[in-house]
C-alpha cells in the first residue's frame, strides 16, 4: 500500500469512527484541534464540527457547526489523571 | 438670647440629620400595601433587572396597573420561606415609581423602598410573598414542594464566568473550572491561583447551584471568597471592578448573565468549553453580541430556567391571587387578559434573558444534558430583532414558506 493510500485509509478509519457511536450521518473531525487561534474569525462553520446534529445526542448538540465566535484552548491541567480523568475533590 | 437659642436648635438638628435621627429631611417610605396595587415578591438577585424593567411597565399599564414589591434572596431561601411559610418579609422592600410619579426614572436608576405592611395589626409588620422565584431549577434546592403551589417555567438564565476588563483571559474549560474552583490553589490553574480572587456566591443562590452542576464541585465545597447577602451578585461585580494591578489577571466571579451584561463596560465574560465540548463559547455569537444566540442553541450550556411560584386551591388549582398569576403568566410569554399595552417577551430579552419561545434547546435537571427543543410559538426573530438583528423576512399578514407572521416577523411556527 502506498503512502497515500495509507493515508486515505486512515482518514476514512479516523471518520468511521467519529460517526460510529450513535449510527448518524452526522459529520465531525478526527480530532479537536488543540493549538487553533484563540478567538478564530466569524467566516462560517469550520470542519470541526457536527453538522445536522441529532437533536436527542447533547455531544452533538454542544459540538454542532455554528457561525458563532469559537475559542479553542490548549489546556492540561496538572493535576489531571494519566488515563484523562478527574482526581476525586479533596 | 434668640439668636443664640436659634443656634442651639439648629445644631441639634444638625447633629440629629448626621446621625440619621428623626430631624433628617427624607420622608419615611410609604407602607408598601398603600402603593396602587401591590403585588409582594421573593426574587432571586439576579431577576433584579427584570423587577426593574417589568415594574416600570405594570406601574404604567393602563389596562391593569400593578406594583411589583420585591425583595431579593438565594433561590432556595425563596423556596422555603414560600413552600413552608415560615418567614414574613420584614425587611423594607423594593419597587419602582410609575412614569407619573417619576418621568425621569430609568432602569439604572435605584429602586424606591417602602416598609412591609402589618396584615394581622400585631407584632412586627410583615408580608408573606405572593410569588416565588427560582433562577435554577427548584429541584437543585432539598425542599418539597406542597400541594397549594403552581410552579411555572419562565425564561432561560444563563451563568457566566466574569473577570475584570482588563484581563486577558477569554475563556475556561470544565476541567480548568473543576479544579480552580475544587482545589483552590492546589489545583494550579494558571492564573486563578489566588483563592482570595475567586469571588463566588452563597451556596444556595442559583448562581452558585447552575455552576456547581456544570463542574461537579458541590456549592458548598468551592474554593473562594463567597458574597453572601441579598446584593451578592452586586458584591462580586463591586470585588471585580475593585481588582488593580496584578489580580487584575488573577481575578475571576461567578455572575448571572443578566448581571453581567450591564455591567460589560466593567466586566468581561469568558468563552466556556463544558465537559465533552471542543470549543469554547459565549453565551452570545461574539463576545460583544446579546443575541444568547449559543444558550438558545445550546453551545453554551451554563443556564437554567427561572422558575416563578404562585399559591393554588388545592382543591380546584385556582389562583389564590389572580394578578399574580397575571405577572407569571406575563414573564413566562403566556397570553394574558387584560391584554398589557406592553410586550412582556421584548422586557425580558432587553434585560438578558431568553424568553421559552426563542430557545431550541431544553434540559430537565439542573445540568442535565440538552437535547432539541421547539416551542409552539416561535418568537427567534423577535427576540433576534431586540436583542441584536435578525435576518429573519418581515411581514406585515403572510409569509412564504409555511412561516407564521408574527410581531411583524417571518416566524418558523
Amino acid at each position: 500500500m502506498s503512502g497515500t493510500s495509507k493515508l486515505l485509509v486512515a482518514v476514512a478509519l479516523a471518520f468511521t469512527a467519529a460517526c460510529g457511536d450513535d449510527g448518524s450521518s452526522t459529520q465531525k473531525d478526527a480530532a479537536p484541534p488543540h493549538d487553533a487561534a484563540i478567538d478564530a474569525p466569524v467566516t462560517g462553520p469550520d470542519a470541526n464540527c457536527i453538522t445536522n446534529p441529532d437533536p436527542t445526542q447533547y455531544l452533538q448538540i454542544i459540538n454542532a457547526c455554528t457561525t458563532a465566535t469559537k475559542i479553542y484552548k490548549d489546556s492540561h491541567p496538572p493535576l489531571t489523571l494519566p488515563d484523562g480523568g478527574l482526581p476525586a475533590l479533596p | 438670647m434668640m439668636v443664640t437659642h436659634m443656634r442651639s436648635l439648629s445644631l441639634v438638628t444638625m447633629m440629629l440629620a448626621a446621625l440619621g435621627g428623626v430631624a433628617s429631611a427624607a420622608p419615611p417610605p410609604p407602607v408598601c400595601d398603600t402603593l396602587p396595587n401591590p403585588i409582594y415578591l421573593e426574587v432571586g438577585d439576579t431577576q433584579t433587572q427584570l423587577m426593574k424593567a417589568l415594574g416600570r411597565k405594570l406601574r404604567d399599564n393602563t389596562p391593569k396597573p400593578i406594583t411589583l414589591v420585591f425583595t431579593t434572596n438565594p433561590s432556595c431561601t425563596n423556596l422555603d420561606h414560600f413552600y413552608n411559610h415560615n418567614s414574613r418579609t420584614t425587611v423594607n422592600m423594593q419597587y419602582v415609581p410609575s412614569t407619573t410619579e417619576d418621568p425621569n426614572w430609568i432602569q439604572t436608576s435605584p429602586t424606591l423602598l417602602c416598609t412591609p405592611p402589618n396584615p394581622d395589626g400585631v407584632g412586627t409588620p410583615g408580608i408573606f410573598a405572593d410569588i416565588a422565584n427560582s433562577a435554577v431549577f427548584t429541584s437543585a434546592c432539598p425542599l418539597t414542594a406542597p400541594n397549594n403551589v403552581q410552579l411555572t417555567t419562565g425564561p432561560t438564565q444563563a451563568y457566566v464566568m466574569a473577570v475584570p476588563k482588563g484581563s486577558t483571559q477569554t475563556a475556561m474549560t470544565f476541567e480548568e473550572a473543576y479544579f480552580v474552583f475544587g482545589f483552590g490553589m492546589a489545583g494550579m490553574i494558571s492564573p486563578w491561583q489566588d483563592e482570595t480572587q475567586l469571588f463566588i456566591r452563597a451556596a444556595t443562590t442559583s448562581t452558585a447551584l447552575a455552576w456547581a452542576a456544570q463542574i461537579g464541585v458541590p456549592a458548598a465545597s468551592w474554593k473562594g471568597q463567597r458574597q453572601t447577602g441579598s446584593t451578592g451578585s452586586a458584591l462580586v461585580v463591586q470585588q471585580l471592578e475593585a481588582t488593580t494591578g496584578p489580580a487584575i489577571e488573577t481575578a475571576v466571579g461567578i455572575l448571572g448573565s443578566e448581571v453581567a451584561d450591564a455591567e460589560r463596560a466593567k466586566l468581561s465574560i469568558l468563552a466556556w468549553r463544558a465537559k465533552g465540548q471542543w470549543a469554547a463559547y459565549y453565551p452570545d455569537s461574539t463576545s460583544t453580541s446579546r443575541d444568547k444566540k449559543n444558550v438558545r442553541d445550546g453551545h453554551y450550556t451554563v443556564w437554567s430556567p427561572t422558575i416563578w411560584i404562585d399559591h393554588i386551591d388545592a382543591a380546584t388549582g385556582t389562583p389564590t391571587k389572580p394578578d399574580a398569576r397575571y405577572i407569571i403568566q406575563m414573564i413566562a410569554g403566556e397570553d394574558v387578559t387584560p391584554a398589557p399595552n406592553f410586550d412582556p417577551n421584548e422586557v425580558v430579552a432587553r434585560v438578558g434573558l431568553t424568553p421559552l419561545c426563542a430557545m431550541h434547546v431544553k434540559r430537565e435537571f439542573e445540568g442535565g444534558p440538552l437535547t432539541g427543543f421547539t416551542p409552539n410559538t416561535s418568537c427567534t426573530c423577535k427576540f433576534e430583532s431586540v436583542t441584536d438583528a435578525t435576518s429573519c423576512d418581515l411581514c406585515t399578514t403572510t409569509c412564504a414558506g409555511g412561516k407564521v407572521c408574527r410581531a411583524g416577523y417571518c416566524e418558523e411556527r
